[in-house]
């Protein structure tokens, strides 16, 4: 079919819009990730010349202990801050869903945690976890309770930093708020005439009708925890005793302290396979309990 | 004349105009890349001026770079852009020079034979006659105190000297005397409050291996075997120093636990501030807080550190000077790294920062005056600091043992994180890391005499 002029004027625009799109992502993610698979199978450290090793950094990975360690301290991270940031979110999504007055108020002040840049963030809460002039062990001390070593002891490193993470819950919360606002009214209407209280509205009608967004919160909860970098760069350099040794800051420790840019690709690759892989699992899963109202829309 | 021809004719000029200068002796320009405090900042951009001042036609260029200097540096290795000349990190300086990215400056000690008169541990050798670089200044571990401090708990001060150096158990008895809460309570006494320290006696740090290897050594241990290739870390010996670092914190309670004195994260502030503020009286720290210390005008005194057996204190505490291979004027670069360790032009051992490698230094009377005669060294220094240093010094693990810095980040550091939170007792920590470190030991680093 040959194509009249202003179509084949749009069709070249069209594609000349999208080139500084494209070329960002062949240059700076594609380009990156393709040189990162084939370093991963070298053992280069910086100055030095690349040697191939095929699968030999992936087979050392399964020896190293603190691949491991940094492993199951991500994981432990990932299945308290998700789970948590949700609960909270969609609590807060709730109350700032109902007619109250001052509501503008009231949403701008539960999203400003989340407009404070990452460092701020974390050196306010390395302040707030201090274990002698902290906010926390003060208000604790007041209160007549055991003060606690916070980020600066073993055991209670991750949960401190879990409960940090639930701070910046804003973005969740709105993406929950954008939801509630979606759920057709004459649902709650039908409760009601129904005979149902609040509780049933709840239980048949909101955790339903919101399980879609609950699930994209999941995911991309999941991913971003996965990931999780500057508390150990800031608060904790991995400690105490590797306790916060995360995945992503284990993989930059090796690649830009110790220089090992082979064996950082590895585990870079390691990570992306597992978080395709949990990806993966989820949506499997979703079929059971996300509800779509339109079936098929998906 | 068309427009066109006009630009090649202009390109072209500017070309040959770009050709003249490079091959101009005007024009030798260094990058010379160092951290260090904002005060050592001011005081090494004065050492880069005067090395210009006196060499015509040479510029440099400071990279100061305070933080993350080994990731920075990195990455500059890996997109070729080096310094000229520059601190290097040993835990990288070494790998570097194996990569052929230093200078090998053995052939250059016959034309600067300043630098073939050092202390032999200042040497960082990376193969038979294979030279690549020295410890930047030879620093050692002192103890730092609060005169007033001492002065308001009525004991003596801390020894200059090291044959009067304190035992341990004085170390311990005067760190009681100088901890106080805040109702002006001592840790032996009744209602003491651990929670609420207003002045802590004694600070010395478990996770830096320069502030204990001398105590290690004076109790007759060591880090290594003979070979460098068994770790030992868990004879008795060994297990005794930590414990007893250990028991400062948690049994005396005269020393800050983890965190305790940050104010954010692990920014625990200088020396200088513990000491001026006296949140802290005595403080295990090296020779090079002198600058800081003067700098912000301190109430300092300089002793040595207490004592086991003999009186050891870690020495070459410092990184590496180096050139890099990639530079274009290596011969430039080579001189300006040997000026800048050199007192006679730089005033970086007068202000206190640094401590010469060169032996004269330390031996030759009017040597020793020429740097120590002045206001920032204060009339203790000569025993607490010149003496100790040339008669009680064991060079630190960095210059010596190869693949410290996977034995640091995989195994030693977590394990002493573990000492100093107090979960367990030093031996069961010591003794499961041993074999760790010893399973990641490679042997030490080539010596020889120059």
């Amino acid at each position: 079919m040959a194509l009249n002029g202003q179509r084949r004027l749009e069709r070249r625009w069209g594609w000349l819009m999208a080139v500084p799109a494209i070329l960002g992502f062949v240059i700076f993610t594609a380009g990156p990730m393709v040189a990162s698979l084939v370093l991963s199978l070298t053992d280069w450290q910086i100055g030095g010349t690349p040697a191939f090793v095929g699968a030999g950094n992936y087979t050392e990975l399964a020896d190293d202990e603190l691949f491991w360690k940094s492993l199951s301290a991500t994981t432990y991270y990932t299945l308290g801050a998700v789970p948590v940031a949700l609960i909270v979110a969609f609590a807060v999504a709730m109350l700032l869903n109902q007619k109250v007055r001052g509501l503008p108020v009231w949403r701008t002040i539960f999203y400003l945690p989340t407009l404070v840049p990452a460092i701020a963030n974390v050196v306010l809460w390395i302040w707030i976890f201090n274990p002698d002039f902290g906010l926390l062990n003060s208000l604790l001390r007041q209160g007549g309770l055991p003060a606690g070593m916070w980020i600066y002891d073993e055991n209670m490193a991750v949960p401190s930093l879990i409960v940090m993470s639930t701070w910046g819950f804003g973005n969740t919360m709105v993406i929950f708020l954008a939801g509630l606002q979606g759920v057709p009214q004459h649902l709650y209407e039908a409760v009601s005439v129904d005979g149902g209280g609040p509780w049933h509205r709840f239980r048949h009608v909101t955790v339903p009708m919101m399980t879609p967004t609950i699930f994209y919160n999941l995911v991309v909860g999941v991913i971003g925890t996965f990931q999780v970098f500057n508390q150990a760069y800031v608060m904790t350099e991995g400690g105490p005793n590797n306790a916060t040794l995360f995945y992503v800051y284990y993989l930059f420790r090796k690649a830009f302290r110790e220089s090992e840019m082979g064996y950082a690709s590895a585990l870079a690759w390691v990570l992306f396979m597992i978080i395709v892989l949990v990806t993966f699992l989820l949506f499997r899963n979703a079929r059971r309990w996300v509800y779509y109202e339109m079936a098929g829309a998906r | 004349m068309r427009r066109r021809q006009l630009l090649a004719l202009s390109g072209l000029a500017a070309l040959a105009a770009a050709c003249g200068d490079e091959g101009s002796p005007n024009d030798v320009q260094l990058q010379f890349m160092y951290w260090g405090s904002t005060f050592e900042q001011k005081a090494v951009e004065k050492m880069l001026k005067s090395f210009e001042d006196s060499h015509a036609g040479a510029k440099v260029k400071a990279l100061f770079t305070p933080d993350e200097y080994d990731v920075k540096l990195n990455t500059l290795v890996a997109s070729g852009n080096v310094p000229d000349v520059g601190y290097v990190p040993m835990a990288m300086s070494y790998r570097l020079a194996e990569q052929g990215k230093l200078v090998n400056l053995f052939p250059y000690l016959t034309k600067y034979p300043q630098l073939a008169g050092y202390l032999s541990d200042a040497y960082l050798w990376y193969g038979r006659d294979q030279l690549h670089g020295v410890a930047t200044a030879n620093e050692i571990e002192l103890l730092w105190y609060s005169k007033s401090a001492i002065k308001d708990a009525g004991i003596a001060p801390p020894p200059a000297e090291a044959g009067k150096a304190w035992t341990w158990d004085q170390l311990v008895s005067n760190a009681y005397r100088l901890t106080i809460d805040q109702n002006g309570k001592h840790p032996d006494e009744s209602g003491f409050d651990p929670k609420q320290v207003r002045q802590f006696g004694i600070s010395s740090s478990i996770t830096y291996a320069a502030a204990w290897y001398g105590f290690l050594r004076s109790n007759g241990a060591d880090f290594a075997d003979e070979g460098g290739t068994r770790c030992l870390l868990d004879a008795p010996e060994a297990i005794e120093v930590f414990q007893n670092l250990q028991d400062l914190i948690y049994k005396h309670r005269v020393a800050p636990g983890p965190g305790q004195l940050a104010a954010t994260g692990d920014d625990v502030p200088g020396t200088n501030i513990l000491l001026k503020t006296k949140r802290v009286a005595m403080v295990v720290d090296g020779h090079w807080s002198l600058l800081d210390m003067n700098e912000s005008k301190v109430d300092y005194g300089i002793g040595v550190l207490p004592k086991y057996d003999k009186p050891f204190t870690t020495s070459q505490v410092a990184g590496a000077s180096a050139v890099f291979a990639g530079s274009k004027h290596v011969e430039k670069a080579v001189e300006l790294f040997a000026f800048h360790l050199d007192p006679r032009y730089v005033d970086l051992y007068k202000l206190g920062l640094w401590m010469p490698q060169e032996r004269k230094y330390y031996e030759d009377q009017a040597a020793i005056d020429s740097w120590t005669k002045n206001d920032s060294h204060p009339p203790e220094f000569r025993t607490a600091v010149v003496d100790y240093a040339r008669d009680h010094g064991v060079p630190d693990l960095r210059v010596r043992l190869k693949n410290l810095q996977a034995i640091n980040s995989d195994v030693l550091t977590p394990a002493l994180q573990e000492i100093e939170t107090g979960k367990r007792p030093a031996a069961e920590v010591l003794k499961e890391a041993a074999p760790k470190i010893t399973s990641r030991m490679q042997g030490w680093h080539h010596k020889q005499k120059v």
